[in-house]
């Protein structure tokens, strides 16, 4: 059997079986499900989702096997954003709070990695790690200022899927999340150009793609995609990292199919996870811990058989 | 530079002036600084307020506490402040003021940790700090006021049967209590079932799963959520709580009448009472 049929199979198989036990699990009545159980599934899937296929974009654009959005320090930006609204009483700001903070670093990273006039990849790492410690220190600081609302900040900073939707927030939401959908097909539609571009800017400039605009683009629309994420489910670590990397291990090549596998692996991982969280201890614990306790062993296991 | 020392020396002159102005008002009587909101209404019931020196900004009842000086927040006090009021005390509660405690103590300063969690070492406890503050009298009146309004509580309440509560302390993520928390047994005493008799803390995460499930018949919420945002949540609808309305907020319950150990816990336990058999 193809190893690519193999992946196809295990995906669709495990992917079942998470969404029954996720939806079905220690018994629950119809309204459960479907008023608590079901947006939270749709959250968690969105979140997963969006974070796998982000990462998969950042690390062929840049050329680097660990960017992903929280290396580039756009996640705290985003958060800081996000968490800043929030203390101040706009929760139902805190998308926007989010995109805010996120473009915004962006745009700062973005301008600290031009050199002569070029735009440097390893600068730009080196640029989202300052930027990333930053914001840290920002949100550290409203920590200690905003006591009564280390709990949301908590949640923010390690991951949290547990949001109580009111009947208007959920219909922001679904507005949101298509939104994202589309951006999410949009990124689809430039597999070819990053796979071209992942091979140097002269010759994808050489084969007629606008190098610096095509980047500019992405990167708008995914902080855009960052900022929803993080404003709903917070900072959720090794998703955007780990997950490319199996689906390439798997799918060795081209853009084009390695991205929306990701985006399915992405989103059943971090369902996958999300159950756990919620039913490994009695009390929930972050999903963000459990995405880097199942992550890790695994990355390292993948890196060692390679 | 001459005008510098100058007005340094004018300074120093005012500051030993103020200094013995101060220590002459207050002779014989003892400065306290109390960095707990509960204790310093515990105090300032033992008739104590002109006994407090400095209080932290969470101490806000009775409202003269205001006119006191500040040492800081409940969770960062600046000790240098307290050094400076030259106290012959210092009240410090529990959890998070433990290490400050150990720290205050290393400078001499005579500490006393209280931290009451049930409602029947309340009492004890005003005993108790009524005589460190010599206010014995008063405090065997407060006490005893307590432990009889106590018992008539629960007498009352024994046989009824009683309707189920939700407090929800946050809502980002939802948090509520257990029954081992003080405010849990307020509640219980009160006459009302916390729907979360254990929890792995006194306060602690939920899930909204769980609310659902258990059906509370009343909501406190705590958690800066309007009328209109917590009667439209996703799944809650058939709670007989979001139901009938009977969602109660700050303005309905003082929360420091049920959060706080304190003697006004009395009449916390009475509005209470009144909101679960109207």
């Amino acid at each position: 059997m193809k190893r690519n049929h193999l992946f196809a199979i295990l995906l669709a198989f495990a992917g079942l079986l998470v969404v029954l036990l996720y939806l079905f699990g220690g018994g629950a009545d119809g309204n459960i499900v479907l008023q608590l159980r079901l947006p939270r599934l749709i959250l968690t899937v969105f979140t997963g989702m969006a974070l796998a296929g982000i990462g998969s974009v950042y690390q062929l654009m840049l050329a680097n096997p660990l960017a992903e959005p929280y290396i580039l320090g756009i996640s705290s930006g985003s958060a800081f954003g996000s968490i800043l609204l929030g203390v101040l009483g706009f929760s139902l700001l805190m998308p926007l709070g989010g995109f805010i903070g996120a473009t915004a670093t962006l745009f700062l990273v973005w301008h600290l990695a031009q050199r002569k006039g070029s735009f440097d990849r390893s600068r730009l790492l080196i640029a989202g790690v300052i930027a990333g410690m930053f914001f840290s220190a920002g949100i550290s600081l409203i920590m200690y200022l905003f006591q009564k609302d280390t709990m949301i900040i908590l949640g923010t900073l390690m991951g949290n899927l547990g949001h109580v939707f009111t009947r208007s927030e959920w219909q922001f939401f679904l507005i949101l999340a298509g939104l994202s959908l589309l951006i999410m097909v949009w990124l689809y539609f430039r597999s070819t150009a990053l796979d071209i571009m992942s091979g140097g800017d002269v010759y994808a400039g050489s084969v007629g793609i606008d190098v610096a605009r095509t980047r500019k683009e992405i990167f708008l629309l995914t902080s855009l995609l960052i900022g929803i994420t993080v404003s709903y489910a917070g900072i959720i670590g090794f998703v955007g990292l780990i997950i490319p990397h199996v689906v390439r291990f798997f799918i060795p090549s081209g853009q084009k199919r390695v991205y929306p596998w990701s985006l399915a692996a992405g989103g059943i991982f971090l369902l996958f996870c999300d159950l756990i969280a919620k039913n490994i201890a009695a009390i929930e614990l972050p999903v963000g811990v459990i995405t880097a306790a199942v992550g890790c062993p695994f990355f390292i296991w993948l890196m060692l058989k390679k | 530079m001459k005008r510098i020392s100058t007005l340094l020396g004018g300074f120093l002159v005012l500051l030993l002036l103020g200094g013995c102005w101060k220590n002459a008002s207050n002779e014989g009587d003892l400065r306290i600084v109390v960095l707990s909101p509960e204790l310093a209404e515990i105090i300032a019931s033992l008739d104590g307020v002109e006994l407090m020196v400095g209080v932290t900004r969470e101490c806000d009842y009775p409202p003269e506490l205001a006119e006191l000086a500040q040492v800081g927040n409940f969770g960062a006090v600046d000790m240098e402040k307290v050094l400076a009021l030259k106290p012959d005390m210092v009240f410090t509660a529990g959890l998070e003021q433990e290490a400050l405690a150990a720290e205050l103590a290393k400078t001499g300063l005579r500490v006393h940790t209280f931290h009451p969690r049930k409602l029947d070492d309340l009492p004890n406890i005003i005993v108790e700090i009524g005589s460190l503050i010599q206010r014995e009298k008063q405090a065997a009146t407060v006490a005893d006021s307590l432990r009889k309004g106590f018992a008539e509580m629960r007498s009352q309440t024994a046989d009824l049967p009683k309707p189920k509560v939700y407090l929800e302390i946050y809502r980002d993520p939802l948090m509520s209590v257990s029954d081992e928390s003080y405010v849990g047994e307020v509640i219980e005493s009160a006459g009302g079932d916390n729907i979360f008799s254990v929890l792995e803390r006194d306060y602690a995460r939920i899930s909204a799963e769980d609310v659902v499930k258990a059906n509370p018949d009343i909501i406190i919420c705590y958690s800066e959520v309007s009328l209109e945002s917590i009667l439209s949540r996703k799944g809650w609808q058939d709670i007989p709580a979001i139901q009938n309305k009977r969602i109660y907020f700050e303005k309905d319950i003082d929360p420091d009448l049920i959060l706080r150990a304190t003697p006004r816990a009395l009449e916390g336990l009475r509005r209470l009472n009144r909101l679960f058999y109207p």
